[in-house]
């Protein structure tokens, strides 16, 4: 197992030089990570429980700040961005969690309308494109249903559709089929993969699901305590 | 189709009920401290002029007219409200607990006593009842207050310095209240700030969210806090409770003026605005720990 280095020659999405993570004085989470991710790539990440994986993407939708090292997204250090500009940029970031993380009192569509509607934008405005969205992750029957009324399935792809509506330029995903069926997981994965191929949208998915891995030819990045590391074993892209 | 937007915070919940309740209570003291206190700022004015108006003249060797005459040209005086001479009925009373029981003794020599009330606040009149008296050949003593005046004056000033310190001592402690039980809600709603946080929210966006549900709230409950101080006060007025005896004047003289009603408008609107501040330096604070 050795550290993974990877080409930096060109203006990627993501950019990681030399970043370390620890949240408290017990110890670094995260450790020199250097880490590109090309526009328009599909990445997965993966390790073992406690690798990291979840910080690493904490910093990468910029919901935390590392201990040590570069950020740069899409060309910009993210150190020098002003609290206006940081939420401008999350804006450019869809994030698809776990547990959903989605507003219980809101309705499918009010959710998905979210991105929108904290930038300023009116109902009227966007109302067509959410709905539009929220059908093309199969929900068109359940755009004014109360988030508790639906399934897990259904409300990871309300979190997916919030994570599209704004057309980020990069996507992450942490273990977004981990409460879902893996019928629904392999449906989650085919919305993905036809995202990052019509739009070109950037992707990064972490998970641990190493039969959703095999099944898609894409580049994989390894967590060992901390640590990048590449292991060859999973996805035909690796 | 024209859709409503829902507010991106729950409407309330139990948190937020206990919240209400304690800005309310808070409110309610504050305002029934901020109207005792006035009232009892005009006790104390009340009382410390008529100390300082009351005078005393001591007419020796003189019969009941010319003493009563010598009152009427006391009370044409500019600062003078009232001056007359006590009955002998009157004088019995007051030595009476120097002499005892049983009225005084006949032949005992009384000196003729006038009470003077004047208005201290436009001028000793002193000098003027001294020269009344000699002009009609009266010898007599002029016996003001104001050598204890000063006194009382300091007094009053210690009383009003204490009631306000409780005024502003209550209202600093609710509005730290407000501002703490503020920030343990927001805590509660940390995963709604998360959530809109990343989803691109500037931090003002956020912190007007909850300044706006705490405003509307504090007001509310403010609201229902100096409703309850004006009818606890109405009751104390209307049932006599805010009306002087001559034993009492030193308790505060309750009343629902206009200024009285000052008070309890902008209480509420005071527990408002500390409630919204406190939001927003919460969320603000909050949001500052994230990157």
């Amino acid at each position: 197992m050795s550290r993974f280095r990877p080409d930096l020659s060109d203006e990627p999405a993501v950019r990681l030089d030399g970043v370390s993570l620890s949240y408290d004085r017990t110890g670094e989470v995260l450790s020199e990570i250097d880490l590109v991710l090309r526009q328009g790539s599909f990445t997965f990440l993966t390790g073992p429980s406690g690798a990291g994986k979840s910080s690493l993407l904490k910093l990468m939708y910029l919901a935390h700040a590392p201990s040590r090292g570069n950020i740069r997204l899409f060309g910009r250090q993210t150190f020098e961005l002003k609290r206006k500009q940081l939420a401008a940029m999350r804006r450019r970031i869809g994030v698809v969690f776990q547990e959903f993380r989605l507003l219980n009192h809101l309705t499918a569509f009010e959710n998905v309308a979210l991105p929108l509607r904290v930038a300023g934008q009116k109902p009227d405005s966007y109302s067509n494109e959410v709905i539009d969205l929220l059908r093309w992750v199969g929900l068109g029957e359940r755009v004014d249903a109360p988030i508790p009324s639906l399934s897990g399935g259904e409300q990871q792809r309300v979190a997916i559709a919030r994570s599209l509506i704004n057309k980020p330029d990069l996507l992450i995903a942490d273990e977004p089929t981990g409460n879902v069926d893996p019928e629904m997981g392999a449906k989650i994965m085919r919305l993905f993969a036809e995202l990052n191929k019509r739009v070109g949208t950037t992707i990064l998915i972490a998970t641990h699901d190493l039969e959703l891995i095999r099944e898609f030819e894409a580049p994989v990045l390894r967590l060992s305590n901390g640590l990048l590391v590449r292991d060859v074993e999973y996805g035909a892209g690796a | 189709m024209s859709r409503r937007e829902t507010s991106l915070l729950p409407s309330s919940d139990a948190r937020e009920a206990a919240l209400f309740f304690v800005i309310g209570a808070l409110c309610f003291l504050a305002a029934l401290a901020a109207l005792t206190t006035r009232g009892t700022y005009k006790a104390a004015e009340a009382w410390g002029a008529q100390i300082e108006g009351d005078i005393t003249v001591v007419m020796r060797d003189t019969d009941r007219r010319t003493a009563e005459d010598a009152a009427d040209r006391v009370s044409g005086l500019a600062t003078v409200f009232e001056a007359r001479v006590l009955s002998r009925d009157e004088v019995e009373a007051l030595l009476e607990p120097s002499l005892g029981p049983g009225g005084m003794p006949e032949g005992l020599p009384v000196p003729m006593l006038m009470v003077v009330q004047a208005d201290a606040a436009v001028g000793d009149p002193s000098p003027d009842i001294e020269r009344i008296l000699n002009e009609i050949g009266v010898d007599g003593d002029v016996a003001g207050n104001a050598g204890y005046a000063d006194n009382v004056r300091g007094a009053l000033g210690v009383l009003r310095l204490v009631a306000l310190s409780i005024v502003a001592l209550l209202s600093a402690t609710a509005i730290a209240v407000i501002a703490f039980a503020t920030h343990a809600a927001l805590l509660a709603r940390r995963d709604i700030v998360d959530v809109l946080h990343l989803s691109g929210a500037e931090d003002r966006y956020i912190a007007g969210l909850f300044e706006r549900r705490f405003w509307v709230l504090a007001l509310q409950a403010g609201l229902g806090g100096a409703v309850a101080a004006l009818m606890v006060t109405a009751l104390i007025v209307f049932s006599g409770g805010g009306s002087q005896g001559v034993e009492s004047q030193l308790l505060p003289r309750l009343s629902l003026d206009f200024w009285d009603i000052v008070i309890l408008l902008v209480t509420p609107v005071m527990a408002g605005l500390a409630a919204r501040f406190a939001a927003r330096l919460a969320v603000l604070a909050s949001l500052k720990e994230t990157l």
